[in-house]
């Protein structure tokens, strides 16, 4: 396992070189922005831009015939796919861990942030992460990766509109079609827990029926 | 003798293309070389035989285990080449063993250094600034260094000099030193099947059209050379493939003493794998 999490990351050294450099900029906005209506949205693209990168590491592995080797490795054959999405959770929590670093520089710029902020740019963030990763791998598993691109977007397209989905339904509570409420924010991310465990399992379905030539 | 790899009646069936029956054996301490043209059936056949393609029927044993139920202790023993570079061409050759020393328990680092010295690989270039030759040799490198019971190499040695391929070949017959060893190599450079196989399978449009020992195909197979004459003169029970070149004929025979002294005008050679392969694929059979 641990070697297999260690090629996912090895693998993706180079784009999340790229990551790490636009999350550091996004990082140090604040000082020059002194606004804190911007930080929910760079908290959320931080924590987004770790997982933007995977489609094209995927492709990349795809294309060096990895997948195959994989299968020829000895180990379990659930391991691979458990790998991959351990792999994405640290990805997440990097992107997590590099939105700190806002939080510190919108506070030594004297930004005050309200909780309220901060539930929305982390929900909307792990949401959007959560939600495209989910969608994305197994439709990449079973269709290919030539059009990772396509499908990160239109995965991402897919958990703004479970988001919007969640607060229209929720719209009775939350006084009207609220997307910065509370229970909006909780509910979409615990959409996209549900969705990312689910994906899992369709990914390791997927996997396990895949012929590799 | 005990197979380390038994394939029995193995069909698989694609959209105008089909293994028919496949049936072969790798016994211990044996190379056998899969020959056939491109789309012959051998990457299939190899796919098949590593469990990464489905079988419609058939059966396939590795190292005494079916291959459906494969575990990681058996997957330890055996290695595999396909017909490409298999890593992350993000990765080094050094980061490519950290990652395999975490994966395989009987990981050897100091025998892939030495390997990857002997076949002049740079341990700290990325993979994709590699040839095709250097990704083939990093690949038969990974696959020897955890110490496989079973090679499985598909066509491991197109890609290489001739130089290169020899000392590869010379590799390959060290490793088959240990009797409990064996390799499946598929080729269609032929000459180096002559040197090395102890077995030559022959796979023609998804079957098998022989599996032999390779001195008893190289001592029994020939080639009648003879004009239109005595091409006629022929018993067709003697001939298995023809074909007409310039103003010749050249006639495949599975046993050339017979033929010598049945056809005593006549011009009958040993024949090379790669013409039996060749008369086989161009020739006429009827």
């Amino acid at each position: 396992m641990k070697g297999l999490i260690r090629n996912n990351f090895y693998a993706m050294e180079g784009n999340m070189g790229i990551s790490f450099i636009v999350a550091a900029f996004l990082a140090i906005m604040p000082v020059f922005l002194k606004n804190s209506s911007f930080i929910p949205i760079i908290l959320a693209i931080q924590i987004f831009i770790f997982v933007v990168n995977t489609g094209t590491s995927l492709h990349a592995d795809t294309t060096a015939k990895w997948n195959k080797y994989e299968r020829i490795l000895p180990v379990k054959s659930s391991e691979p796919i458990l790998a991959k999405y351990i792999s994405f959770v640290i990805l997440i929590l990097l992107g997590v861990a590099m939105s700190l670093l806002t939080l510190f520089c919108a506070a030594a710029a004297g930004i005050i942030l309200n909780l309220a902020d901060l539930a929305a740019g982390y929900g909307y963030g792990l949401t959007l992460s959560g939600i495209s990763i989910g969608i994305m791998y197994p439709v990449m598993l079973k269709t290919g990766t030539d059009k990772n691109e396509l499908i990160l977007i239109f995965s991402a397209f897919g958990s703004v509109g479970i988001r919007l989905g969640t607060a229209f339904v929720l719209s009775p509570w939350t006084e009207g079609m609220n997307l910065q409420h509370p229970l909006v924010n909780i509910l979409s991310a615990l959409a996209a827990l549900v969705i990312f465990a689910g994906s899992y399992f369709a990914s390791l379905g997927i996997y396990r029926h895949k012929e590799f030539y | 003798m005990t197979a380390a790899l038994k394939i029995q009646g193995l069909t698989k069936k694609f959209e105008g293309f089909a293994l028919d029956k496949v049936s072969f054996r790798v016994p211990s301490g044996s190379i056998v070389g899969l020959i056939g043209e491109n789309g012959a059936g051998k990457t299939t056949t190899i796919n098949a035989a590593l469990g990464l393609i489905k079988k419609d029927s058939g059966e396939i044993e590795i190292l005494g285990e079916n291959v459906e139920h494969l575990t990681p202790s058996i997957k330890e023993e055996i290695g595999a080449v396909f017909d490409a570079s298999n890593f992350s061409e993000e990765l080094t050759p050094e980061k490519l063993d950290k990652v395999l020393k975490d994966i395989y328990t009987s990981w050897d680092q100091d025998l892939f250094r030495q390997l990857l010295d002997r076949l002049e690989i740079p341990f700290s270039r990325k993979i994709k600034t590699f040839s095709k030759g250097m990704k083939m040799k990093l690949s038969l490198a990974a696959a020897l260094s955890h110490h496989p019971k079973l090679l499985i190499l598909d066509e491991a040695t197109s890609g290489l000099d001739p130089v290169m391929r020899d000392d590869i070949l010379d590799m390959f017959l060290d490793f088959v030193q240990e009797e409990d060893h064996a390799i499946l190599v598929s080729s269609h450079i032929t000459s180096d099947l002559e040197k090395v196989a102890d077995y030559i399978v022959f796979i023609h449009k998804g079957k098998i059209i022989f599996s032999k020992p390779k001195d008893e195909l190289l001592e029994d197979y020939g080639i009648i050379k003879c004009g239109d004459e005595q091409f006629k003169a022929l018993d067709r029970e003697d001939w298995i493939a023809c074909r007409r070149q310039d103003y010749e004929w050249q006639v495949l025979t599975s046993d050339r003493k017979k033929a010598e002294k049945k056809y005593p005008k006549a011009l009958v050679m040993p024949a090379t794998i790669d013409e039996i392969m060749l008369l086989y694929v161009k020739g006429e059979q009827e």
